[in-house]
């Protein structure tokens, strides 16, 4: 029986031999296991790492190749494209007027009652190198194309820029005004006397914030109410200039900050030149011209005190303007002092702010939203007065004004930043004038137009 | 004596009414930020008591060879201070703003210091890289950056394949593949080595950084030198960094005087000292002692005997076409 025990033993005992063994090989593959999991976290968390790593670097190259990308725009200012270091951009805007114009008369020959493409203009604008401005704008509308703006402007600072080519003659209050911003369909009678755009070369900027700006030019030189037609042909130029304060824009009286008032002039001999295209009422009819056989005969200045005033949705516009001509028909010479006035007072009912460069709508036209746009209220009262002395050698008294005194109201929508839509009334009256002709009765113009601009 | 001190009061406000304000701007690689920082306020100091006028030098860093791109490009550099001569040279070809001589314009070759490839490990080295050889083992995932965008990156695509060349009796063929191996172990690539040292040091990818001797240096000191080892390996290239006056940009700043002294004040005891506290070698011999213990002894080899130059190795190895993009496949 002891063999037994010890056979008993030693079986038993191998059996633990063999048990420890199996349980040895198993620990020693577990860790094995272990071990290789463990290889296959990192192997698994280096590859992670080096995506993330990868990506952050696409990252910081897309964000790099973007800063090189030009920018382009597209919102209701027009079309843009800019450079990404913002060095050259070009954009394209638009002007486009669609008026109605219906003439009350009684008697005699009616102004031409109709529709017409009163403004059709494509503008490209832009900038090379920084500091140099550019501005093209030609004219589809009316009957005939007609290049309006064309300049270069290189801008050192604010405060000192140099503007060349054709633009408008620093001159009118009113006629400065953007045509999108102009409270009536036509300007009134006092725009007849300055100078319409020209070609020449001006300083001009803006000192101490804006509060005040300054225009001096040299020009070729137009007639009262004219353009330029694109060459000269007298010898001489014409300086125009304008000084325009707002003193108290940047004051912390809100009322008063609305306030602005400039002097603005020209002078310019205008020997051997024709004296004047003539003026004309808000219907846009000839009410006053000089005989064919007069030419310019030396001097010619202007001078236009102007001011305006904007308070919340309040604005009043006014301005002056004597032109004085040395003329000439023959062996007869004269200098003709015409002169005009005109106030415009304007208010948004809808309470928007007013200024003169626009206004834009709080709550732009969506019916979904109940939104309708802004509307204003305009009044305008303006007068005209021809020297005496033109009359009978320089201008035909039959045919031409003495005087012309002229009152409009208006209403306009903007139904946005983009779209106008207005209605006028407008009443001129003459003294002087030949029956037969415009001033021999009064113009009662109604007007209206749509208009679209970005 | 008060009249005196009245004169005296008078002349230093008048010079300090009269103290220019000056700028410029270096373009360097990517690894020196830390030794412009330290070397600019040195010579802002300097040039502020030679001439009473007030110096700022700005500072763009990037990869050796997309910096010479972007002066190239028109960045109005007054001063580059970049990985390698060949990059100037690009600059000086393209663009005519740096004289063609300009390597004699200054000691050197215009190299006011050097530097050398090395390896930066984990610390203790747990896969036993010791050299070039160890970089091929199975397990191992290098760290480098581009050689088309990093001066670094070609300083060290050089030294590996001078190891190569070395050990093989020069077989070019066998370099090549060497190389070829070492850059199928390169997980993602950097453009410059700053990029390099952020993806080894701080985002953990990699068991080897080939690294700037300096940016090995600085990544110990700035993460603690608990975490890494800086393994020397038995050859690595002698690493020549240059620096010009770009001369056109120069003159139309009117920078062309300050911005040569700021290059030569890198040669004087102080700009050679800073050199050295960055881990850069210096030219000085006397410093060059005085901080030997920053720096591993090894076999340096140059790029002129081993590789006829860096307008050669430019065109062999790293223009498009070139041997890099032969062995190089993302």
């Amino acid at each position: 029986m002891k063999i037994n025990r010890w056979l008993l033993g030693t079986i038993i005992g191998t059996q633990f031999a063999f048990a420890s063994v199996a349980a040895d090989e198993s620990a020693t593959n577990g860790d094995a296991d272990i071990s290789a999991l463990k290889q296959q976290i990192q192997e698994l968390d280096q590859k992670v790492r080096v995506l993330e790593r990868k990506d952050e670097l696409d990252k910081a190259d897309a964000e790099a190749a973007a800063k090189k990308q030009p920018l382009i725009k597209l919102d209701g200012n027009g079309f843009a494209f800019t450079s990404a270091d913002k060095n050259f951009s070009v954009g394209i805007h638009g002007q486009l007027q669609l008026d109605s114009r219906t003439f009350f008369e009684n008697n005699v020959a009616p102004g031409a009652d109709g529709f017409l493409l009163r403004r059709a203009r494509p503008i490209i604008s832009g900038t090379v190198f920084h500091d140099f401005d550019y501005v093209f704008m030609p004219d589809f509308g009316g009957s005939s194309t007609v290049i309006q703006d064309a300049f270069i402007n290189y801008h050192y600072n604010p405060a000192l820029q140099l503007q060349i080519g054709k633009f408008k003659s620093p001159v009118g209050l009113e006629y400065l005004q953007s045509v999108k911003n102009w409270a009536f369909n036509e300007l009134s009678l006092a725009s007849d006397l300055v100078p319409n755009r020209d070609l020449g070369v001006e300083l001009h900027g803006d000192l101490f914030g804006g509060i005040l700006s300054y225009a001096a030019g040299i020009f070729n030189g137009v007639a009262d109410g004219a353009n330029t037609s694109n060459s000269d042909f007298d010898n001489e130029k014409e300086f125009a200039g304008r000084i325009f304060v707002q003193p108290l824009k940047k004051s912390g009286l809100a009322a008063l900050q609305g306030i602005g008032f400039g002097l603005a002039g020209s002078y310019g001999d205008e020997a051997g030149a024709s004296s004047s295209a003539g003026y004309k009422t808000e219907g846009q009819q000839k009410l006053f011209g000089y005989r064919s056989t007069v030419t310019g005969d030396g001097a010619h200045w202007r001078i236009a005190p102007q001011a305006y005033y904007y308070y919340g949705p309040f604005g009043l516009l006014g301005e002056y303007v004597e032109s004085s001509q040395k003329v000439a028909a023959g062996a007869n010479t004269a200098t003709l002092e015409n002169n005009a006035w005109e106030v415009t007072a304007s208010w948004i009912l809808t309470g928007e702010k007013n200024s003169y460069k626009g206004i834009t709508p709080d709550h732009p036209f969506d019916v979904s939203k109940n939104h309708w746009g802004a509307v204003g209220l305009f009044a305008r009262y303006a007068q005209l007065d021809i020297d005496s002395d033109a009359f009978p050698i320089f201008a035909d008294p039959t045919t031409s004004a003495k005087s012309a005194t002229d009152w409009s109201v208006g209403l306009s929508w903007w139904l946005n930043n983009n779209i106008r839509v207005m209605t006028s009334f407008s009443h001129t009256t003459f003294s002087g004038g030949g029956s037969g002709s415009v001033t021999g009765q009064d113009e009662n113009t109604l007007f209206t137009r749509v208009q679209l601009a970005f | 004596m008060k009249t005196l001190l009245q004169i005296l009061l008078a002349l230093a406000v008048a010079v300090g009414a009269n103290a220019k304000e000056i700028k410029l701007l270096n373009v360097s690689y990517d690894p020196t930020r830390e030794l412009y920082q330290a070397y600019n306020a040195a010579f802002a100091k300097y040039w502020k008591a030679k001439t009473g006028d007030d110096v700022t030098v700005s500072q763009s860093h990037g990869g050796s060879g997309k910096q010479a791109l972007s002066v190239i490009n028109g960045l109005e550099a007054d001063v580059v201070t970049l990985a390698l001569a060949s990059d100037v040279n690009a600059i000086a070809e393209k663009t005519g703003e740096i004289p063609a001589d300009w390597q004699k314009q200054l000691p050197d070759n215009s190299a006011p210091y050097t530097s050398t490839i090395v390896f930066l490990v984990r610390k203790g080295n747990p896969k036993g890289i010791h050299d070039w050889n160890d970089l091929l083992k199975p397990d191992i995932s290098i760290v480098t950056p581009n050689p088309k965008t990093s001066g670094g990156a070609r300083w060290a695509y050089l030294a590996a394949y001078a190891y190569a060349l070395e050990t093989s009796s020069h077989d070019d063929a066998k370099a090549r593949d060497f190389v070829k191996q070492i850059y199928k172990k390169v997980p993602v690539l950097d453009s410059g080595a700053r990029g390099s040292t952020v993806t080894f040091a701080q985002r953990g990818i990699g068991d080897v950084l080939l690294a700037w001797e300096n940016e090995a240096h600085l990544a110990q000191k700035e993460f603690g030198a608990d975490k890494f080892d800086i393994v020397t390996p038995s050859l690595s290239i002698l690493a020549e960094p240059t620096v010009a006056v770009v001369t056109k940009v120069a003159k139309k700043h009117g920078t062309t005087e300050i911005a040569k002294a700021y290059l030569q004040y890198l040669y004087s005891d102080e700009g050679q000292e800073i050199a050295a506290k960055n881990f850069y070698r210096p030219r000085n011999e006397t410093i060059a002692k005085k901080y030997a213990a920053n720096f591993s002894q090894l076999k340096l080899v140059t790029i002129d005997d081993e590789f006829g130059g860096w307008t050669k190795a430019q065109k062999t190895h790293f223009a498009d076409g070139g041997v890099f993009d032969q062995i190089y496949q993302p």
